[in-house]
């Protein structure tokens, strides 16, 4: 649950990019943070990488402030996808505000995919998380590899699913902010129900997410 | 001890992401670097390095960011004048520090959490092992003990079998015995009997042979010494009567045991068993040992004759058997607390105290092969456990051996 700072009026929102190793988890938050301009950005860190593999998670840091003063700040996390790190996928997990399960389009995953979409189900539970009202959104990254299961496939494998399905290529940069905006999109009703966005802040949806995308606030919302 | 947790994702303070660089040494860098007076200070105001008092006026007072947010403060006295590239050169290495520091803090914290989310784990492992161990040991446990009850069962199954076919095949020799030497000692002894009577017509022939008789006559008589023939030819008859007496007793007896197979259940005074099973174990016995009976007064018992006579006849045999020199059987039985009680005592070789606890084991025996089975006082205590009562063995080395026969009497 997003954290409640009212002494220093600022709430923080936790996001989590999940999914099997090698799906391009830590490619999305880093084109992210090429992509986006925020009112603030705060550096990746990356904790700890050995062989380019994510060992304890990636954390980029984006906010902005309210007219009110207030400051929203995000923090976007990747867990590691290798199997022997759940202890550490778990906790990186706990107080998730939601959740970008990112999956490998390549035929040969699929079993990896549903693997880890299960752990993240099992850990979710664990960590106390209601995985039915938690915000989730399934990106089938890779878009751009031959091999790789086609969109009526995947549509069809997923069509009883309640998530937005996303199709992108983190490497290219395709599909990735769409993918964060529908994260955000789906985050933001609980976080306005929470926080009263809307009433006390005067952010409406669609200013809340051009204010972290960073684009230009023509028309609040 | 337990780990305090703070979490890796927590906010964190000036002081935190400057927790492992000692104050001194940051602060001597700092002053040669700005080559002034300077304090960094926390936002709640906390001092981190510089000096200890505040400056009066900070005009110097720039914003150390960690995270999009501030956390704290470089300031210099503004009198000074410090070069602005220097000032941002020393801000750029205190966040440098910070971002290191922060990296260092939310590792060692994500290191603690999985460290003890896998210990939590381990235990869980272990207590469900234990758990699993603790049910497998009561498994085995109940196998062993069932293999025990298994092999009992077998034992004891074997036993009376054993017991059965034992029982059977003396049933049937002593039937035949007995059968085959009852018609023959039927005529003798009839035939005895005549001969007696015979005698008695010879002798009354004696005194007129000698009164009236010629001389011839009255010297042949007294030359074949026919007083004295007469005298004993009645003598011997008498004695062979008296035999065959004996034997027709003890083909009696030997009926009786033959009924060992009879299945029913029979009242029967103990005492009339034990005599007619010295009977038939005389011949065996005597030449070992003399049997003295003390027989007390004993109620009529409901029971299975036969298989009580074998009982005894196995005490009987093995007490003899332990004579080294021919000695003494005692047998003695007597009536008190609802119980028949049945001593055997000889005055044997005793049995060894290592040997006493297995006497009852199935197929132990002392003697050489071909000698003994190993199965009389096993089958003996099966038989007395049977019938509701129990045995009781004490002996001692070069004294003999007691056994003790207890059986409920049920009204």
């Amino acid at each position: 649950m997003a954290e409640f700072d009212e002494i220093n009026r600022k709430i923080t929102i936790k996001l989590v990019y999940y999914g099997p190793a090698m799906s391009g988890k830590t490619t999305n938050v880093m084109q992210l943070h090429d992509m986006l301009a925020p009112d603030l950005k705060g550096e990746i860190m990356t904790l700890e990488t050995q062989n380019d593999r994510t060992l304890f998670f990636d954390l980029l840091p984006l906010g902005f402030r309210t007219q009110s003063g207030w400051l929203i700040k995000f923090k976007l996390y990747t867990v590691p996808g290798q199997v022997v790190h759940d202890a550490t996928r778990k906790a990186v997990l706990s107080r998730a505000d939601g959740v970008v399960f990112v999956a490998d389009s390549q035929r040969s995953q699929g079993i990896n995919n549903s693997e880890s979409f299960q752990n993240l189900e099992d850990n979710a539970r664990r960590v106390g998380l209601d995985f039915d009202v938690l915000p989730l959104v399934v990106q089938f990254n890779k878009r751009d590899l031959p091999h790789i299961l086609s969109e009526t496939e995947i549509q069809d494998r997923w069509s009883a699913a309640p998530w937005p399905l996303v199709f992108a290529s983190a490497l290219v940069g395709t599909g990735v902010k769409e993918s964060f905006i529908k994260l955000l999109e789906a985050v933001y009703p609980a976080l306005n129900k929470a926080f009263s966005l809307q009433e006390t802040h005067q952010i409406g949806m669609s200013a809340f997410i051009r204010a972290v995308v960073g684009e230009p606030d023509g028309n609040p919302g | 001890m337990e780990i305090p947790v703070r979490g890796y994702d927590s906010e964190l303070s000036l002081r935190d992401l400057l927790s492992g660089i000692s104050e001194d040494r940051l602060g001597a860098v700092m002053s040669v670097l700005l080559d002034s007076k300077f304090r960094v200070v926390a936002e709640n105001g906390d001092l981190i390095a510089g000096e200890t008092i505040a400056f009066n006026e900070a005009s110097n007072r720039i914003s150390l960011s960690y995270d999009l947010e501030s956390v704290g403060y470089l300031e210099t006295i503004s009198t000074e004048k410090i070069d602005e590239a220097k000032l941002r050169a020393a801000v750029n290495l205190l966040q440098l520090l910070m971002k290191s520091g922060a990296r260092y803090f939310m590792a060692s914290e994500m290191h603690i959490e999985v460290v003890k989310s896998d210990y939590e784990e381990l235990q869980r492992k272990h207590a469900a092992l234990l758990e699993s161990e603790s049910r497998y040991k009561a498994l085995a446990e109940q196998l062993d003990e069932r293999v025990k009850e298994q092999v009992k069962m077998i034992d004891s199954a074997q036993r009376q079998l054993y017991q059965a076919e034992k029982m059977a095949s003396i049933g049937q020799l002593a039937a035949g015995v007995a059968h085959e030497i009852n018609n023959p000692i039927g005529f003798i002894k009839s035939n005895l009997s005549a001969a007696q009577s015979y005698v008695k017509k010879c002798r009354s022939m004696a005194d007129l042979v000698k009164s009236e008789g010629g001389e011839k006559l009255v010297n042949a008589w007294k030359t074949a010494d026919l007083d004295f023939v007469l005298n004993d030819f009645d003598a011997l008859l008498q004695e062979s009567i008296s035999g065959s007496d004996r034997v027709a007793r003890i083909v009696a007896d030997l009926k009786g045991f033959s009924n060992v197979d009879q299945a029913e259940e029979e009242s029967v005074n103990l005492n009339d068993n034990i005599r007619s099973v010295c009977n038939v174990a005389a011949n065996q016995i005597s030449s070992q040992a003399e049997i003295v009976l003390e027989l007390g007064e004993l109620p009529m018992l409901r029971c299975f004759p036969g298989q009580l006579n074998q009982v005894f006849l196995n005490l009987l045999l093995n007490a003899a058997q332990a004579m080294k020199t021919r000695g003494e059987i005692r047998i003695k039985t007597n009536f008190s607390n609802g119980k028949i009680g049945i001593q055997i005592a000889d005055t044997g070789s005793g049995i060894p105290a290592e040997a006493l606890p297995r006497i009852f084991d199935p197929f132990f025996t002392t003697r050489d092969v071909g000698q003994g089975t190993g199965l009389g006082l096993t089958v003996s205590r099966d038989v007395i456990m049977a019938h509701g009562g129990f045995l009781e063995v004490a002996s001692e080395i070069g004294v003999g051996t007691t056994v003790t026969i207890y059986l409920p009497v049920v009204e």
